[in-house]
């Protein structure tokens, strides 16, 4: 016998016979019987819908075969089920084409998640304390409906309240009609980076109150204010691929690209020229091209029509903006803006688009509408290479229901209402939160905490006990949207209407419900039903696709669009959205203001401008581990919040690369580490938003700092939506770095060991 | 921490210095219904980790003794119950419902029949133990439907089946096993073809 | 014998992060969590370098996508005691985790930071590794792992191209990154076939290789920004 079979041998006799005992032997594993057929180690891909977003880009499903941990009868085990592999993007989706951003990627691990709310719970504790206990959803949903009968009895229907994150989709049509047949308020609406300004600056120029479609793919020129239409914005998908075709898919043409912001986005990283104006002056750049252009008449002021009839002193081509006046105003040199305007007026066709910080000021409507006026100047409205609207399906005609009045603008949020018929949260008995968390997404001054702590009753049908769920007393959990139907109405990203749609990918892992299933049965199971035409929400659906003409010979509209996943085609004649809304009546041209600030530039010398994240958007993505870990794209940060800072400044103040800064607005402080860049106004500081979150899952919780806690209360007044830059800080070091701030770059990844 | 603060409405910073850790742990207590643990690819017991040092694979045990000579001599395919193996990378073990397939209907005054349907009727599938297979360790992606298109017989990797009842290892997936047979067929013996 | 390669086209490139994510999601690179990233431990296979010139005002940026460069005389594989660090007749540099002993060597030899060495097993909080991809082995505590090019499609296209009895098309294998993004900015394919897409971008005038004088001839080809 040699030595390794000795030592083998006495290993095998001895130890191994002593340890094999420890831990749970594998012998014991309960199986359960499957619920499908499902041949091992083969893909199959499925449809789906991408649910992070309002673009509604199509996926491509991998499935296979999985062991997955359950739970039956209080017995543990395993049990085989079709899993959810990986997400990519629909290669025929008329909207991404294949391409996938990184948030939709990780969507995966929305189902996957180790802190998802697996059963309906009733809250144990105090509000907002997460102590939960199970309940079953038949206690639950009687639960609800004894509350909506009691305010029924009362009279009181207007007392119940929805909170959504709005978005035109079968879903929030349904929710619509519940509201409206209880008769409650229509569901009130909340979105931080929401885009009612543009909307309503594209009803008033337009007349389409919509966000737009830029055909950037044929596109010579693009001048951006400050839309990160690459990042976070619109249909960054689409318009990703669209920006791929302008640089380098046409043989020998490359369009040119031009970013106008005061703090370089992910898309202005890529502009070839990035133009910095002073915070919300944007608007008077873009008159100011369209001054030059009219002066030299490269283009009568007649061509602008009604976008341009909207903006005062445009008839008598825009004296106040000349070139010299708009440098005094923007700080962008007059010979530039000369520059801009005849490259822009030039290279033909060309597009201006508009989104993002510059619309995030009190007179953020009037760079909107002076932004489209330059772009009916030069005649790029529903032409190759300029703007598009894609035509929306009237989802509510289609089910022959009667909804918001076509073209009707959006009721602003509020706490509390003012009419009757406002849509509300504060002054709400029973109020129900589907996705939407102004606790975390609003500033503090608005006190939205407070006002839900009035509430006597909240349920919500969030997934993660996020900062909003913590306060309901009732959590019933939706699927997730590999396990339910799903759709979207993309408002664009195409120029034909599409309407994405797909089957459940999955079976459900827990004892979740689809929340439109679990609004129908509510609305059949109360004293006085509601008589909603559907049992399901997949016969609303089919009912609501029957309408439309099919794309295929082969096949009806909706068996058609859910082997696709998608359908698009022409609007069928009356379920059409009104392509165009009259003008508004004697609308009075509007002028340049100047952008209010809060807070006092002696007191609060920088401008503070959060914005979305590349990886998060609102946060509302922050508790996925992979979008945490992926550097992100102009800081290589990781697992951080960080406050950008230029150089010339930071060195002003003595701060260095990671140091802890404190960032006070009059209205509260955050801290954060420095990063410095040179893509930042040397009076401006900016902060993602994102982390900060108090409680959302292991991954997010108590992680950074929440930049709109500082915000003040400024609006758009038109449109009331939050100006969330337009609130002025002051910035202080607090301290040396403290290791929070982690970076994946800088030459090599032990950069981060140096600073130790 | 900040609860207090938070219910009085006051503003309440949520960044502070870094603490010793910083590791990831749930906020709060847990939710009732919520999954538990962790996957890792470390061995899930010491004994394990042992055994797998010494090349020494645990002796499959399996919920039942299957006759895979009765199945066999009846000439029931092996892709009908090992329905991948013509598909992709794994042939697949039976779910008690491929079982019930036939013995719903054939010999079901079997003692051991009667035993899987009652299994069936209460949910509960056959936990089979693999008999090949590879440790994670090893690295090794392999895939049946390419050898099945090369006409190499299941009986050269699993030996003959027709004279086991519960399968038995008797064939050692070596390297050297196969590299040689790569080898004869000249198929590709290049590393990242079975490693990666 | 097809030979892998890969041209990123900076022009299209605008850094969002999508292929990132995609490698992450098909490799089954798992996520180290903040405290070990912060010692350099993350893994990314694919990341994206950013480049600042300029001050304020004048300030540009240049994105570039830097996985392995599959290099055709790659400074990792001659310094591996192991053979663990290898190159396959089609060009792809790879690596053989079982016989990775992990001395690093090849880390530290790349002039790419390609390589990840991984500190511990790597783990999933249940259910998330529902997600993990069968077709791609999970790395033990101590070796070295990197890009592939994604070997398990590359091998998975030309075992059903077989099964057909025809070759591999042009576009037909594509890595998780160049599948994901948005703008069409990685194109992979075979550099000895002169009329693949690929071979066709890495011969254009914009066209470049990475740290070409350290003598690597690295298979990624970046094609500049234009303007």
């Amino acid at each position: 016998m040699d030595r390794r079979s000795f030592i083998k041998l006495t290993a095998v006799t001895g130890t191994s016979a002593a340890l094999a005992s420890c831990g749970v032997p594998e012998n014991q594993l309960i199986r359960f019987v499957p619920d499908e057929d499902i041949v091992p180690g083969v893909a199959v891909w499925k449809p789906g819908v991408c649910p992070l977003c309002a673009a509604g880009c199509g996926l491509t499903v991998r499935v296979m075969d999985a062991d997955a941990d359950v739970a039956r009868n209080g017995q543990l085990g395993v049990v085989r089920i079709a899993a959810a592999k990986k997400l990519e993007g629909a290669p025929n989706h008329p909207v991404n084409r294949g391409g996938l951003c990184a948030r939709g990627q990780a969507a995966i691990q929305v189902t996957y998640h180790p802190d998802r709310i697996t059963q309906p719970l009733k809250r144990a504790g105090e509000r907002g304390d997460g102590r939960y206990e199970a309940i079953s959803w038949d206690d639950a949903l009687a639960d609800v409906v004894s509350r909506l009968d009691g305010l029924e009895e009362a009279g009181n229907q207007r007392a119940l309240a929805f909170l959504s994150r709005g978005g035109a989709s079968h879903r929030a049509v349904l929710i619509e009609q519940f509201l409206a047949r209880f008769g409650a308020p229509p569901p009130a609406v909340y979105e931080l980076f929401g885009d009612e300004v543009l909307r309503r600056a594209n009803a008033t120029s337009f007349g389409r109150e919509q966000l737009p479609t830029i055909d950037l793919a044929n596109a010579m020129f693009v001048l951006s204010f400050g839309a990160d239409f690459l990042g976070t914005w619109n249909s960054p998908v689409a318009q990703a691929a669209a920006y791929g075709v302008m640089r380098q898919g046409r043989p020998g043409i490359r369009g040119g690209f031009v970013q106008v912001e005061s703090r370089m986005s992910q898309t202005g990283a890529s502009a070839d020229e990035w133009v910095p104006a002073r915070p919300g002056t944007e608007g008077v750049l873009a008159l100011g091209l369209a001054h030059v252009i009219m002066a030299a008449a490269l283009r009568p002021a007649s061509a602008a029509g009604r976008a341009g009839a909207l903006v005062d002193g445009w008839s008598d081509g825009l004296r106040s903006y000349t070139p010299e006046q708009v440098e005094k105003i923007t700080g962008v040199a007059a010979a530039r803006v000369v520059r801009l305007a005849r490259q822009f007026a030039e290279m033909r066709p060309s597009v201006a688009v508009v989104a993002g910080p510059p619309l995030a000021h009190t007179n953020g409507l009037f760079t909107a509408v002076a932004v489209n006026a330059l772009n009916a100047l030069v005649g790029s409205i529903e032409q190759p290479g300029g703007v598009f609207f894609t035509p929306q399906v009237d989802l509510a005609a289609a089910l022959k229901m009667s909804g918001r009045a076509a073209g009707a603008p959006a009721p602003p949020f509020r706490l509390q209402r003012e009419g009757a018929d406002d849509p509300h949260i504060g002054d709400a008995q029973v109020l129900l939160v589907d996705g939407a968390n102004p606790v975390f997404t609003a500033p503090r001054v608005w006190g939205v905490d407070q006002a839900l702590a009035k509430v006597p009753y909240i349920v919500s049908f969030g997934s993660f006990l996020d900062e909003m769920a913590v306060l309901a007393d009732l959590i019933l959990p939706d699927h997730s949207f590999l396990e339910a139907w799903r759709e979207a109405v993309p408002e664009s990203g195409a120029t034909v209407a599409v309407a994405s749609v797909a089957p459940p990918v999955m079976r459900p892992l827990y004892q979740t419900r689809s929340t439109p299933d679990v609004l129908l049965e509510v609305g059949r199971r109360l004293r006085r039903p509601l008589n909603l035409p559907w049992q399901t929400f997949d016969q609303m659906l089919a009912a609501a696709f029957a309408a439309l003409p099919s794309a295929s010979p082969d096949a009806d509209a909706w068996t058609d669009a859910q082997a696709k996943g998608a359908w698009s085609g022409p609007v069928p004649p009356g379920l059409g959205r009104a392509a165009s809304l009259p003008a508004p009546p004697a609308a009075r041209p509007i002028a340049f203001e100047e952008p209010r600030f809060d807070g006092d530039a002696g007191q609060f010398p920088f401008h503070f401008l959060p914005y979305p994240s590349s990886a998060f958007l609102d946060g509302s993505l922050a508790h996925l581990p992979w979008l945490q870990e992926m550097p992100d794209p102009l800081t290589s940060a990781m697992w951080s919040s960080w406050v950008e800072i230029n150089p010339a400044a930071a060195e002003r103040l003595g701060i260095g690369q990671g140091d802890v800064l404190e960032i006070a607005s009059a209205h509260g402080s955050i801290r954060a580490a420095a990063v410095l860049t040179p893509g930042i106004a040397p009076d401006m500081v900016a902060m993602p938003v994102g982390q900060g979150h108090r409680t959302f899952t292991r991954y997010a919780s108590g992680r950074g700092a929440n930049p709109v806690e500082a915000l003040a209360p400024m609006t758009e007044p038109a449109t009331g939506a939050l100006a969330w830059a337009a609130t002025r800080v002051r910035v202080s070091r607090v301290g040396p770095p403290d290791g929070r701030l982690v970076l994946f770059a800088g030459g090599m990844r032990e950069h981060v060991e140096e600073h130790r | 921490m900040c609860a207090a603060a938070v219910a009085a409405g006051a503003a309440c910073s949520w960044y502070e210095p870094a603490a010793s850790s910083t590791s990831i742990a749930p906020v709060g207590p847990a939710l009732p219904g919520q999954p538990g643990g962790v996957f890792t690819t470390a061995r899930p017991t010491v004994g394990a980790a042992v055994d797998d040092f010494l090349n020494r694979p645990s002796e499959p045990r399996q919920p039942i003794e299957f006759p895979h000579d009765v199945h066999v001599g009846k000439n029931v395919a092996c892709e009908f119950c090992h329905e991948g193996v013509d598909k992709g990378p794994a042939a697949g073990l039976p779910s008690v419902r491929t079982c019930m397939i036939c013995h719903e209907a054939i010999a079901t005054d079997r003692p051991r029949i009667q035993q899987i349907t009652a299994l069936r009727d209460k949910g509960l599938d056959l936990a089979w133990q693999r008999v090949y297979g590879f440790d994670n360790e090893d690295s090794v992606r392999f895939n049946h439907a390419p050898h099945i298109r090369a006409k190499v017989e299941c009986a050269t990797c699993h030996g003959n089946v027709a004279e086991q009842t519960v399968a038995q290892r008797s064939v050692e997936h070596t390297m050297g096993f196969c590299v040689n047979c790569h080898n004869e067929r000249q198929a590709p013996v290049e590393c990242v073809i079975c490693h990666y | 014998m097809p030979r892998w390669g890969m041209a990123a086209d900076l022009d299209r490139c605008n850094g969002c992060g999508a292929c990132v994510v995609a490698c992450h999601a098909e490799n089954n690179i798992s996520t180290v969590g903040p405290e070990e990233a912060a010692r350099g431990r993350a893994k990314h296979w694919l990341r994206v370098e950013r480049y600042w010139e300029g001050d304020f005002p004048d300030v540009r940026v240049t994105f570039r996508p830097v996985l392995c460069q599959h290099c055709d005389n790659a400074p990792c594989e001659p310094v591996c005691p192991t053979y663990a660090s290898h190159h396959t007749e089609e060009g792809l540099n790879a690596q053989v985790y079982n016989r990775c002993i992990g001395t690093r060597y090849c880390a530290n030899a790349c002039p790419y930071n390609a390589r990840f060495f991984d500190f511990f097993n790597p783990s999933w909080d249940k259910p998330l590794h529902l997600q993990l991809n069968p077709d791609v082995s999970l790395r033990m505590v101590g070796v070295v792992e990197k890009c592939t090019f994604c070997v398990q499609r590359i091998n998975g296209a030309q075992v059903q191209a077989k099964a057909e009895g025809r070759g591999v098309r042009d576009g037909e294998i594509q890595p998780a990154c160049a599948q994901s993004c948005p703008s069409r900015a990685l194109v992979f394919g075979d550099l000895d076939d002169p009329e693949s897409q690929a071979s066709r971008l890495s011969r254009s005038p914009r066209g470049s290789h990475l740290l070409e004088d350290t003598g690597s001839r690295p298979k990624v080809a970046y094609l500049a920004r234009q303007a």
